[in-house]
C-alpha cells in the first residue's frame, strides 16, 4: 500500500475491517461445482434418458415417453421444446420436438413425432427406436407458451397436424391443474381418419366446460359430418365467442401460417395476441418467398472453414445440415432461426435467409447468419 | 512453443477489451467464450420484432469527439469508435418517491444544480456547497492520479485525505438534512449495487461527475454492436475467438498458468491467462485443488457475492409518450433513505424495491421498430432466495414478481400494461445461466468501501494469470471495458520487461 494511503481518514478502520472479514471469511472451496449445480436445474446442457414406453397415437404418429436417466427433469413451460440429439445415418444432428406432456408432472417428458415425407430424423425416431433405448436431448427452451403477465385468459389455439402437441402439453395443464382459463382448440387435419389425440381431446372437451375443440378436415370423407375446409376467418368467427378478448397461438406447418394469419390479420387480431411457434425449413426451400430465379437447389458449392477443412454444400440444404454431414459439430437448439446457438459468421460469399430468422442487428452488420436458416448461394468461406 | 501468447477466458466487456488490445500489441491471443456470443451482460436477444438490450443503460466517460472522454480514447485506440453511432442523453435520470418528489436532473452542472435547489429550496446554499466539494475533490482526486507519491500530501489535497475513505451516505448527511435530497444524490447506488451507507463516496461521486461532464451515452444496435465491433478488431489483428466453448480447467504448474482444457477436450498452451469470471470460479473450479495459492482463497474470503438483478425485458406496441414516458431513465422509490428497499434485497417479493424503468427511445427513435417502445425494467436482487428456490415454484414466482413490477409501472405509467407485446423475465438464475457468475452476480463482489478503490483485489496469486471485468474493480461499462484495457498493457509491458 502506497504510504500516503495509509495518512487518509478512516484508513485504520479499514485496514481493521478488512482483517476481521478475512479471518472470518468465506472459504469459497465449499462452493466448488456449485453454479453449475444451480443452472443444471434448469437448463442443463444434455439431459439423458431412457425410452421406456412407445404409445402408438395413429398409424403415422407416435409419442415416446422419457424419463431421465438421472432421476431429474428441469421444469418447463407448456409449449417449450426439447432439441433432441442423435446420431442417424453416421451423421450426428439433431431435431425439435415440443414436450406433448402436461409440465404438472416431471416424472417424464414426452415427445410426439408424426411421420413425414422423407423424414431423416422423423424416420429414425418412428422406425428404430425401440422401448428400453437411450436418447439425448438439450434442456428445455422456447418462447412458445402461455404468459399470464400479458396474454388473455381465453385462448385460441391454432394447430395443424403434429403442431398439436405442444397445445396438448397446455390443454393437459389446464385440465391437470383445473386452471381457469378458456380454450377453444381448432385443430386441422387432412383426413378425419388419423386425427392425433382425438380421443383425448375429445375426452378433454367433454368434462371441461372451458374447453372447446373443434377438428377441422380439409379432405374428408363424404361420410364426415363436423367442419370441413381449412381454418378461415369464417371458421375463427363462429368458433370463438369474442376474438377481442383473445390470444392466439398457431402452430403448425409453414404452408399453415400463410393461410391462418392473413386470417387473422384479416379479422384486426393485433400482433401482441398472436403468438407464434417457429418451424424449421422442412420441405422445398426452393418455393420459399424471395429464393432466387434461376436456383434449383440442386447446386453444390465449396464452403471453406477458416482454420479448418473444405466441405461441399448444396443450395437447397441447410448450411447447418451440410456442415453435420461433414461431420461437424455446431451446437444448435431451436433449428429454426430464433435461438441464434448455430451463429456462424460468413466472411465471403452469399445465403438465402428464409422468413422468420431473427438475426440480432449486430449480426446483419458484421456478416454473421443463423446457419439452421442459411442456404448458400456461392461459394463460401465462414468462420465457426 | 505455446499456442498462444495470451488466452483470455470469457468474451464480457473486459476480455473483449483486453484481448483486442492484446492482438492489437502484436501478441497471439485466443479468446474463448462459453456462450455463442461475445458481450456477456453487452449483449441483446431477439423476441418477435424486438431486439432487447440485455444490459446498458447509460454508457458513461465518452465524452464528445472533440474532448474524448476516457472511455471514448479506448475505444478509438481499439478501433471501435468510429463503427458506432453513438447516441447522447440530455438528462442524468428522473427520480420519483411517489408524493414526496418526482425530480428530473439536466446532465450539466448548473442545470443539475438549479434542478435540486428549485425542488429542495431550504437547501439551496448546502446543494451549492456539495457541488463544491464534488467538483474540488475531483480535482485533487485527479491530480494525485498525476503526483508523484513523496508529493502528496494532507496540505496539498485536504479534501482528499478527508473524505476519501468515507461512504456516500456520511458525506449527504453532512451536507444535507432533507432525506429526500439525500435520496436524490445517492442514485447511483443502484449502478453500485451496494447501499449508500456501505459504498464509497469516491464512487458515487465519480458516477456523478462522469455523467455530467462526459454525458451518458447509448449506442445504435445497444451493447451488442460495441461486442461484435471489439471482437471484429480482435479479429482483425489476428486473434482467435472460440465461441460455444467452456474453459473446463486451468493447468498450472510451479504457480505459473500454462493453459487450458477446454470442454471439447482440446488444450491451448500460453503463459498468459486472463480471466473475465470470477476469482470463485477461476480458482476454486478451474484449478486443482493443489494448485490454488492459499493466500488467493483466504483474501477471496473478506468478498461477499454482490447482487444479481430480477429484470423485465418489454416491448410495447406503442410510442413512448403514449403511455407517459417522458424521460429515459427513471427511478421509482418506495420509501425515503431507501433502507426499507435494501432490506429487500435479499428477499424475492419485489413489492417495495426501488427500481429502474428505462425507455431509450426518447433519445433514439429506432432503439425499437417504428411505432413501439423497448422498456427495461431493472430491479436489483441477491441470487440466494433464488437458489433456494424449490425449481417447480420457479415459474409462478417468476410471474408474481413481475406482475408486481407491472402492478408499480401501471400506476406510473397508465394503460401501460395493455401495450405490451413482447415481455421477458430475467431472475438472478437466467443471470446465471449466462453470466456463469456465482449468486447470477451483474456487479461481481459486493463493494464496499474496504472492497474498493486502494483494497480492490486485482493482484492474482499465480504468475501469468492475470483478472479483467467486474470482480477485481469497479462494476458498469466504462469501469470493466477499461479494466480489461489496462490489464492488457500491464501484460503487454510484463512480457516486453521478459524480453529485455
Amino acid at each position: 500500500m502506497k504510504e500516503f494511503v495509509k495518512q487518509l481518514d478512516g484508513y485504520d478502520e479499514v485496514v481493521r475491517e478488512i482483517d476481521i472479514s478475512r479471518k472470518f471469511g468465506i472459504d469459497y472451496r465449499a462452493d466448488r461445482g456449485k453454479t453449475r449445480k444451480v443452472i443444471d436445474r434448469y437448463h442443463p446442457d444434455v439431459i439423458e434418458y431412457t425410452v421406456t414406453d412407445i404409445i402408438e397415437e395413429t398409424p403415422d404418429v407416435k409419442t415416446l415417453r422419457l424419463v431421465s436417466k438421472s432421476g431429474y427433469l428441469p421444469p418447463f413451460q407448456a409449449g417449450q421444446y426439447i432439441n433432441v440429439y442423435a446420431e442417424v445415418q453416421g451423421i450426428r444432428t439433431s431435431r425439435p420436438y415440443s414436450i406433448s406432456s402436461s409440465p404438472r408432472q416431471r416424472a417424464y417428458y414426452e415427445i410426439t413425432i408424426g411421420r413425414v415425407e422423407n423424414g431423416f430424423f422423423s424416420d429414425f425416431l418412428l422406425g428404430k427406436i425401440r422401448r428400453g433405448d437411450s436418447l439425448k436431448s438439450s434442456g428445455p427452451s422456447g418462447n412458445f407458451y402461455f404468459n399470464p403477465l400479458f396474454h388473455r385468459k381465453n385462448s385460441v389455439f391454432i394447430a395443424g397436424g403434429t403442431g398439436i402437441t405442444p397445445f396438448m402439453s397446455m390443454m393437459r395443464e389446464i385440465c391437470d391443474a383445473g386452471l381457469e382459463r378458456r380454450v377453444t382448440l381448432l385443430y386441422g387435419s387432412r383426413t378425419e381418419k388419423n386425427i392425433t389425440f382425438n380421443d383425448e381431446l375429445l375426452d378433454m372437451a367433454s368434462r371441461f366446460g372451458n374447453v372447446t375443440y373443434i377438428p377441422v378436415i380439409s379432405e374428408p370423407s363424404q361420410r364426415y359430418s363436423g367442419k370441413k375446409g381449412f381454418i378461415d376467418s369464417n371458421r375463427i368467427m363462429e368458433s370463438v365467442p369474442d376474438i377481442v378478448d383473445c390470444t392466439f397461438y398457431i402452430c403448425g406447418p409453414g404452408a399453415m401460417y400463410d393461410f391462418c394469419l392473413p386470417q387473422l390479420e384479416a379479422l384486426n387480431i393485433p400482433g401482441k395476441r398472436i403468438r407464434k411457434e417457429m418451424f424449421s425449413s422442412s420441405g422445398d426451400i426452393t418455393k420459399e418467398a424471395g429464393w432466387p430465379a434461376g436456383m434449383t437447389g440442386k447446386e453444390t458449392f465449396n464452403v471453406t472453414i477458416k482454420g479448418g477443412r473444405n466441405i461441399k454444400a448444396t443450395s437447397g440444404e441447410t448450411l447447418l445440415s451440410s456442415l453435420e454431414r461433414a461431420g461437424l459439430v455446431v451446437p444448435v437448439n431451436c433449428r429454426s432461426g430464433e435461438c441464434s446457438m448455430c451463429r456462424i459468421k460468413l466472411v465471403s460469399g452469399t445465403v438465402f435467409q428464409p422468413r422468420g430468422v431473427l438475426l440480432r442487428e449486430a449480426d446483419v452488420r458484421f456478416g454473421y447468419v443463423h446457419s439452421c436458416k442459411a442456404y448458400p448461394l456461392e461459394d463460401l468461406e465462414i468462420i465457426l | 512453443m505455446p499456442d498462444y501468447d495470451v488466452i483470455v477466458i470469457g468474451a464480457g466487456n473486459g476480455g473483449l477489451t483486453s484481448s483486442a488490445m492484446l492482438a492489437k500489441g502484436g501478441k497471439r491471443v485466443l479468446l474463448i467464450e462459453k456462450h455463442n456470443v461475445p458481450g456477456g451482460c453487452a449483449t441483446s436477444f431477439r423476441r418477435g420484432r424486438f431486439e432487447f438490450e440485455v444490459a446498458l443503460h447509460q454508457l458513461s466517460g465518452m465524452g464528445s469527439q472533440e474532448k474524448p472522454g476516457p472511455l471514448r480514447s479506448i475505444l478509438r485506440e481499439l478501433e471501435v469508435e468510429e463503427k458506432i453511432d453513438w447516441v447522447w442523453m440530455h438528462n442524468l435520470y428522473r427520480m420519483v418517491l411517489p408524493g414526496r418528489f418526482d425530480i428530473t436532473l439536466p446532465a450539466n452542472k448548473e442545470g443539475a444544480i438549479s434542478a435540486l435547489q428549485s425542488n429542495f429550496p431550504a437547501e439551496k446554499e448546502n446543494i451549492k456547497n456539495f457541488f463544491d466539494l464534488v467538483y474540488s475533490y475531483i480535482v485533487e482526486w485527479f491530480k494525485i492520479t498525476q503526483t508523484k507519491q513523496d508529493d502528496i500530501s494532507r496540505e496539498k489535497f485536504p479534501l482528499y485525505f478527508k473524505y476519501h475513505l468515507k461512504t456516500a451516505q456520511e458525506v449527504v448527511e453532512e451536507f444535507f438534512t432533507d432525506q429526500n435530497l439525500q435520496t436524490v444524490i445517492n442514485f447511483y447506488w443502484c449502478y453500485l449495487g451496494v447501499p449508500p451507507k456501505k459504498i464509497a463516496f469516491e464512487a458515487m461521486i465519480l458516477c456523478l461527475f462522469a455523467y455530467i461532464e462526459f454525458k451518458p451515452y447509448h449506442l445504435k444496435g445497444g451493447s451488442q454492436m460495441m461486442s461484435a465491433a471489439l471482437t471484429e478488431t480482435l479479429r482483425k489483428y489476428g486473434g482467435d475467438v472460440r465461441f460455444n466453448t467452456p474453459v473446463e480447467s486451468i493447468i498450472v504448474k510451479d504457480n505459473r498458468v500454462c493453459g487450458v482444457v477446454a470442454g471439447d477436450g482440446e488444450r491451448y498452451t500460453a503463459p498468459y491467462i486472463v480471466s473475465n469470471i470470477s476469482p470463485v470460479h477461476t480458482y476454486v473450479n478451474l484449478m486443482d485443488p493443489s494448485d490454488i495459492p492459499p493466500e488467493a482463497l483466504y483474501n477471496l474470503g473478506s468478498n461477499r457475492i454482490g447482487v444479481s438483478a430480477f429484470i423485465l425485458y418489454i416491448g410495447l406496441d406503442c410510442p413512448p409518450r403514449e403511455v407517459g414516458f417522458t424521460e429515459s431513465m427513471n427511478v421509482f422509490c418506495s420509501e425515503a433513505g431507501l433502507d426499507e428497499g435494501f432490506l429487500g434485497l435479499k428477499t424475492i417479493d419485489t413489492e417495495k424495491d426501488p427500481f429502474i424503468v428505462s425507455c431509450y427511445n426518447l433519445d433514439d427513435p429506432h432503439f425499437s421498430p417504428e411505432g413501439t417502445s423497448q422498456v427495461a425494467v431493472v430491479c436489483l436482487k441477491y441470487g440466494e432466495p433464488w437458489i433456494e428456490l424449490p425449481p417447480e415454484q420457479y415459474h409462478e414466482t417468476k410471474y408474481r414478481c413481475a406482475d408486481t413490477l407491472l402492478r408499480r409501472i401501471e400506476s406510473q405509467f397508465p394503460g401501460f400494461r395493455e401495450h405490451i407485446e413482447e415481455i421477458e423475465a430475467a431472475t438472478p438464475i437466467t443471470c446465471m445461466r449466462y453470466l456463469g457468475h456465482p449468486g447470477g452476480a451483474i456487479y461481481g463482489f459486493d463493494k464496499e468501501v474496504k472492497d474498493t478503490g486502494y483494497f480492490f483485489q486485482t493482484r492474482s496469486h499465480v504468475q501469468g494469470l492475470y483478472f479483467a471485468g467486474t470482480w477485481t474493480g469497479w462494476d458498469g461499462f466504462q469501469p470493466t471495458l477499461s479494466s480489461g484495457y489496462s490489464t492488457a498493457r500491464k501484460i503487454l509491458k510484463q512480457m516486453s520487461m521478459e524480453v529485455k
